[in-house]
């Protein structure tokens, strides 16, 4: 690896109580399909994909969270280093909407001020069994000044906006996002990638 | 082959006489237990303490236990079921009410416990997906949970949780309405007819009596995991009185395993002297004493112990591996007699096996090769041998 592959890395982060599709919403950006017989995410997992925008290669690193309450300090600890972070939460089960607050302050203690968020109301082709309006997830996340989205793994709903949209939030941000500068790589978002240099 | 015959006729001597002699059965197990003749299913059971070193006591000993777990599950799901359908716990009195914020409250218990079961429900579905058996039915569901009862299941319980959470909906008007649709208990996975249950339903039985008698504890997501091979393992053994009480049996020896790994599942005890965090240090001392190379590359790349580790020891590597190759690593783990150190030099070992690739790669490509072990690489067998070279 001699040559980077891509001109910027970010770094999100899924987080959201456990069963409301963190991992499928994952696999289904990643791998565009979906498997209903996902085993419990433990501690955090990881996947990469790379995408183009603005003329630029963005490589996503995500981290994918366990849920459960037990695994909040393992998983708060990478917090710190996400760009984007995603909060997940099941239209289908108005408790992990409820949550959404306590997410927030998650965020508001463990990450960066600068973070770009999202909400998303996962599940939403499971039409007969929604207990959160859209409306409600409209309005938290206007009252926070998060853009939300409902999507769905399972249907391929929103799933791949979802990603780009947030990308493109933290491309807005990033000072060589703006000006394409065609040789621009090694530009600020990416020092932390700099200093592992691989090989 | 003879060979092969031999180490039976070997696990036969010890498990036939009349007081086990632990210290050669446990080096027998360390390297392996046979299917054959419900030897793993025995050997577990000893090397968990369940069964007692003087073999004239198993049959009283087992017996005495498997009636023990009737009374939890009288306690623990017929009695409040009882209590749930017969209308005892809906009625509301000035003493207590489905509000009442006394911890004593059994409403509050009630609600609290529904909370556990759904999420145990939830983690039961999805164990082994892979695998069919625990879709399947069982041959022994728990006669007297299934069926026609005057008593709420736990299955009919998870149902309820269900319907009443989306019975009452809230319209564009912000007009309430009760919901017409019934809900099917979930689409995705079905339940098996009344009378049957699926191996699974039974897994999420047990961890539904085991939170409810370690109520410091509670349910914690990975002890599915923990809790699989075991009842697995028991419920296909060869021995039918050992399928039969498969449920007993695992429960109590689930009970000892997590009486012995408890501490890994304590968020409070993440970074004292016994929880997860230091056995992931002792992993970490473990690779710089081994290979100081390999753990700088890791180190300089900050691809942290708890991004694989975590899990790894967390959950006795049963997700990194096929169920054959965990039941594998499992009887040495178990045999090992300073539980569980043999289980730091396994992961050690899997990180040594991987040296080349994790040497050479990035970050992101070495983060994929340790949350996904590369098993179809290494046979299970080189995995345990490069982990007894450790020693």
């Amino acid at each position: 690896m001699a040559k980077k592959t891509y001109d910027l890395l970010f770094k999100l982060l899924l987080i959201g109580d456990s069963g409301v599709g963190k991992t499928c919403l994952l696999f289904r950006f990643s791998d565009d399909a979906f498997n209903t017989t996902f085993i419990s995410t433990i501690g955090i997992d990881f996947k990469i994909k790379t995408v183009e925008l603005g003329g630029k290669k963005i490589k996503l690193q995500i981290w994918d969270t366990a849920g459960q309450e037990r695994f909040h300090t393992i998983t708060t600890s990478y917090y710190r280093g996400a760009m984007g972070i995603m909060l997940v939460y099941d239209i289908t089960n108005g408790k992990t909407f409820d949550n959404i607050s306590k997410w927030l302050r998650n965020i508001d203690e463990h990450a960066n001020e600068d973070v770009e968020k999202m909400i998303l109301g996962n599940k939403c082709d499971m039409e007969d069994k929604r207990q959160v309006s859209k409306d409600r997830g409209d309005a938290i996340a206007r009252e926070h000044g998060i853009p939300f989205l409902e999507t769905s793994a399972k249907a391929n709903i929103n799933v791949e906006k979802a990603f780009m949209d947030l990308a493109q939030a933290i491309l807005n941000k990033t000072p060589s996002g703006r000006d394409s500068q065609p040789n621009n790589v090694d530009v600020h978002r990416n020092q932390d990638v700099g200093n592992r240099r691989c090989c | 082959m003879s060979t092969y015959k031999a180490r039976l006729q070997e696990f036969k001597t010890i498990l036939e006489a009349e007081v086990i002699d632990f210290k050669k059965l446990r080096k027998l197990v360390f390297s392996g237990c046979p299917y054959e003749a419900g030897l793993r299913s025995k050997c577990w059971k000893l090397m968990l303490y369940y069964l007692p070193k003087n073999t004239s006591e198993w049959e009283k000993e087992t017996k005495k236990q498997r009636t023990t777990y009737l009374q939890f599950i009288d306690e623990m799901i017929i009695k409040p079921g009882t209590e749930a359908s017969d209308g005892a716990i809906e009625d509301v009195t000035l003493d207590d009410h489905p509000l009442n914020p006394n911890p004593e409250s059994k409403w509050r218990a009630y609600f609290k416990d529904n909370e556990m079961l759904l999420q145990i429900d939830k983690d039961c579905r999805r164990l082994c997906p892979d695998l069919n058996f625990f879709q399947k039915a069982t041959e022994h569901p728990c006669s007297r949970l299934c069926g026609e009862n005057s008593f709420e299941t736990l299955r009919k319980r998870v149902e309820q949780c269900v319907l009443q959470s989306e019975s009452v909906s809230q319209n564009r008007l912000g007009i309430t309405n009760m919901a017409t649709s019934r809900r099917k208990p979930s689409n995705e996975f079905m339940l098996l007819p009344d009378g049957q249950e699926a191996h699974w339903e039974v897994c999420e039985r047990i961890l539904f009596v085991y939170a409810k008698l370690n109520p410091g504890l509670g349910y914690i997501q990975g002890m599915n995991e923990i809790l699989g091979p075991i009842y697995y393992t028991f419920a296909t053994d060869p021995d039918a009185d050992c399928r039969e009480n498969a449920e007993a049996d695992s429960f109590f020896c689930f009970t000892n395993l997590m009486s012995e790994i408890r501490d890994n599942f304590i968020k409070t005890l993440d970074d004292s002297q016994c929880g997860i965090g230091s056995l992931m240090n002792q992993l970490m001392t473990t690779l710089k004493e081994k290979d100081v190379t390999l753990w700088y590359k890791l180190q300089e790349q900050d691809l942290k112990p708890q991004f694989y580790a975590f899990r790894w020891l967390t959950l006795l590597l049963s997700q990194e591996f096929p169920l054959p190759d965990v039941l594998r690593i499992w009887d040495s783990l178990f045999a090992d007699d300073k539980r569980f150190n043999f289980l730091i030099k396994v992961g050690c070992a899997m990180l040594l096996l991987l040296k080349d690739d994790l040497l050479t790669g990035d970050f992101p490509s070495n983060m994929k090769l340790v949350q996904n072990f590369p098993y179809s690489s290494f046979d299970v067998q080189v995995v345990i041998k490069k982990a007894v070279d450790i020693r």
